[in-house]
């Protein structure tokens, strides 16, 4: 029972730090950033270059912030604005951005499967009971992530700004807020999120030019659940995440895929709204 | 006033001789033409797709054998050519790519290594086509056809070494089991619980997760509740194994790890994680034969730094392509209805060794146990003469 407690905490604490990234940018700019996967991707190469220069892993997430940061900048510049008021065709574009940079880095990196060495491995003693260490390390970063992004929301003029925008853009707008440099900084700051989650999964995935993929339809089902806060999106990831572990330990993995897909398509059967607060 | 000769006229009569003699040189010099023609061996393998990892090493082997035949006069006194084409690792390219091998470039016969989806969806189309196929790969056995041949191994060779090890040493008696959920997965795992039931061993349980799956948390957590006494996995090749390795490790796994999936190059890959993982097959490149060792010299010597390392999976290829030679020579003809008997009653001494497909159209082979060491090269701790692959097509004599 411990260990699936433990089980439940660290898959929803991966959940969430793999879609944050996601839910900043369908908060501020109403779109689906369908190139996500391919962020988490080029996050988790990121680790495979430090790993080629010789450099420890802690380095890679810095460089992972830094490479998404500017990835985001020029995708957000180039591709996103430009469709500002279509948003579904947005939407069209982040999708074929995302099998472009896919194939981008097939043919930079090749196909095969990278290994990046984990920083932290093996297991610690809890109660007497052998768990992962890396998996409880990534529910503290989880925290760190929720708490500095509150902050930031909360207690920041920029986030200030951003709620603003979140609420009636157009009213944001008319009261002087650059609502185009509140998303610009939305977008590259969801991208750098995604980057570095893919860079913090590396110890416990492969790196291949495909991982993010399966990675986006869940993080996608949270999403639409929460709307644009983060606290809704713990509240999805706990829930949801927690129903997959469950169905995973008691009947059979296959099934624990279809859970979140399932059970997000009830909730908003039932709540269109999802988790989030009216 | 008509330019136009009639045929029946007696100026006509050196018009119809003329023709039938040119047709009459024509068709010789075709004949001729014809008698020359390469042999085309056809290989339809995943250049995309899965299998894309592995497939240039067999591309590679493949070549060299060809290489290698045409410099000592080709088969039959025909120069031989190689026709690759990709099948997408997957059953709708294999129906594109034996389509366009067998009926446009009417190759003589297809040697290859595919996915079983591929070769499950090539098969019809080989047997309308009247070819002869030699299946290049290892795979979970049982799949037969009158064309064809199969020179790499089967569960009931690959599994028993690392059972047989692992109670004797390990005093191992309860096994968990872990695979990817598809054919190769659950044949591979069904194989493995039978053999374990029947020497006395008993299997807590058999844990699936789809093929592209990569989160083995809960499935982890069961093992560990069991506390078996070692763990045998049978996954897809490429990403879930390593995914499964990292997070065995991860988790602090520790106890005797077989695995029936991995080769030896991304076993190598994968770093410390891999250490302690044994592995069971009928290559491996530091197997001490003339043969192997002169088999590595040439293909170091052909493609020079851009050769991948041959293994497992690309070294029956090469076998492969001399075993049809010889049979195409022991039936003096490329007639598929001679070849297909001749290719049970030759053999070829390779790089894995004696290579006959005389057994239900499999071959006994030679087994390698391994043990990845620290530093990523695989030790072999023992080694296994003609193995039998057991009874695979009991109806195709």
């Amino acid at each position: 029972m411990f260990i699936l407690g433990l089980d439940v905490i660290t898959t929803a604490a991966i959940l969430f730090i793999v879609s944050a990234g996601l839910l900043m940018v369908f908060g501020v700019m109403k779109i689906i950033n369908f190139s996500h996967g391919s962020f988490l991707t080029v996050g988790g190469y990121s680790s495979v270059i430090v790993a080629r220069f010789g450099l420890s892993w802690w380095w890679s997430l810095p460089v992972s912030l830094a490479i998404g940061f500017l990835l985001g900048m020029l995708v957000e510049r180039l591709i996103v604005r430009p469709l500002y008021a279509r948003p579904l065709d947005a939407i069209l574009a982040t999708w074929g951005l995302g099998i472009i940079v896919g194939q981008l880095i097939t043919l930079a990196f090749g196909r095969s499967v990278q290994m990046v060495a984990s920083p932290i491995n093996g297991a610690m003693l809890l109660f007497g009971r052998p768990y992962s260490i890396y998996r409880l390390i990534l529910v503290g970063v989880a925290l760190f992530l929720a708490v500095t992004a509150g902050w930031l929301f909360n207690g920041t003029r920029l986030g200030l700004q951003t709620r603003a925008v979140i609420m009636n853009e157009a009213l944001a707008r008319a009261m002087g807020i650059s609502s185009s440099r509140v998303r610009f900084i939305t977008f590259s700051s969801g991208a750098a999120l995604a980057a570095a989650a893919g860079c913090l999964i590396t110890p416990l995935t492969s790196v291949d030019p495909n991982m993010g993929v399966p990675w986006v339809v869940g993080a996608f089902m949270l999403v639409l659940l929460s709307g644009s806060s983060l606290l809704s999106l713990a509240a999805a990831s706990l829930l949801l995440g927690g129903a997959q572990v469950i169905v995973s330990t008691f009947l059979n993995p296959v099934l624990g895929g279809l859970t979140i897909a399932v059970l997000a398509a009830l909730v908003l059967r039932v709540r269109p709204e999802g988790f989030a607060r009216g | 006033m008509s330019k136009v000769i009639s045929l029946f006229s007696p100026v006509g009569a050196r018009v119809r001789v003329l023709s039938v003699c040119a047709c009459v040189i024509g068709s010789i010099v075709n004949h001729v033409a014809v008698a020359a023609d390469p042999v085309k061996i056809g290989v339809p393998i995943g250049l995309s797709g899965a299998n894309s990892v592995v497939a240039p090493s067999v591309v590679q082997e493949g070549q060299l054998a060809v290489d290698e035949i045409n410099a000592k006069g080709g088969i039959l006194g025909r120069q031989v050519s190689l026709e690759v084409a990709d099948d997408g690792s997957g059953a709708a390219g294999a129906q594109k790519a034996f389509d366009s091998l067998i009926f446009d470039k009417k190759v003589n016969a297809l040697i290859s290594m595919e996915t079983s989806a591929a070769r499950n969806a090539g098969l019809p189309i080989v047997s309308r086509g009247k070819v002869p196929f030699i299946y290049a790969s290892q795979y979970e056995g049982h799949s037969c056809n009158r064309y064809m041949y199969v020179d790499a191994w089967v569960p009931d060779q690959q599994v028993a070494p690392i059972v047989d090890y692992f109670s004797k040493q390990y005093h191992a008696k309860k096994y968990f089991l872990i695979g990817s959920d598809y054919a190769f997965g659950r044949g591979m795992l069904d194989f493995t619980k039978k053999y374990i039931e029947k020497s006395g061993g008993q299997v807590l349980a058999a844990e699936y997760l789809p093929m592209d799956g990569s989160d083995w948390t809960s499935i982890i957590s069961k093992l560990q509740a069991a506390k078996p006494d070692a763990l045998i996995t049978a996954t897809a090749a490429g990403a879930p194994n390593v995914t499964l390795t990292k997070q065995l490790r991860a988790a602090g796994v520790k106890i005797p790890y077989g695995n029936l999936a991995v080769d030896e190059g991304t076993a190598k890959s994968m770093g410390a994680d891999a250490s302690g993982i044994f592995i069971s097959g009928s290559y491996v490149t530091n197997i001490d034969t003339p043969a192997n060792r002169t088999f590595l010299a040439a293909v170091e010597k052909r493609f020079g730094k851009d050769l991948k390392t041959p293994n497992d999976l690309s070294v029956p290829e090469y076998e492969a392509i001399y075993l049809y030679k010889a049979a195409v020579e022991k039936a003096g003809s490329f007639d598929t209805a001679k070849v297909i008997p001749a290719l049970a009653q030759v053999s070829f001494e390779g790089p894995r060794g004696k290579i006959q497909m005389n057994k239900q159209r499999h071959t006994p082979l030679t087994m390698y146990l391994g043990q990845v060491q620290d530093d990523g090269s695989v030790k072999v701790i023992a080694s296994f003469r003609d193995v039998d692959p057991g009874a695979q097509c009991p109806d195709l004599k």
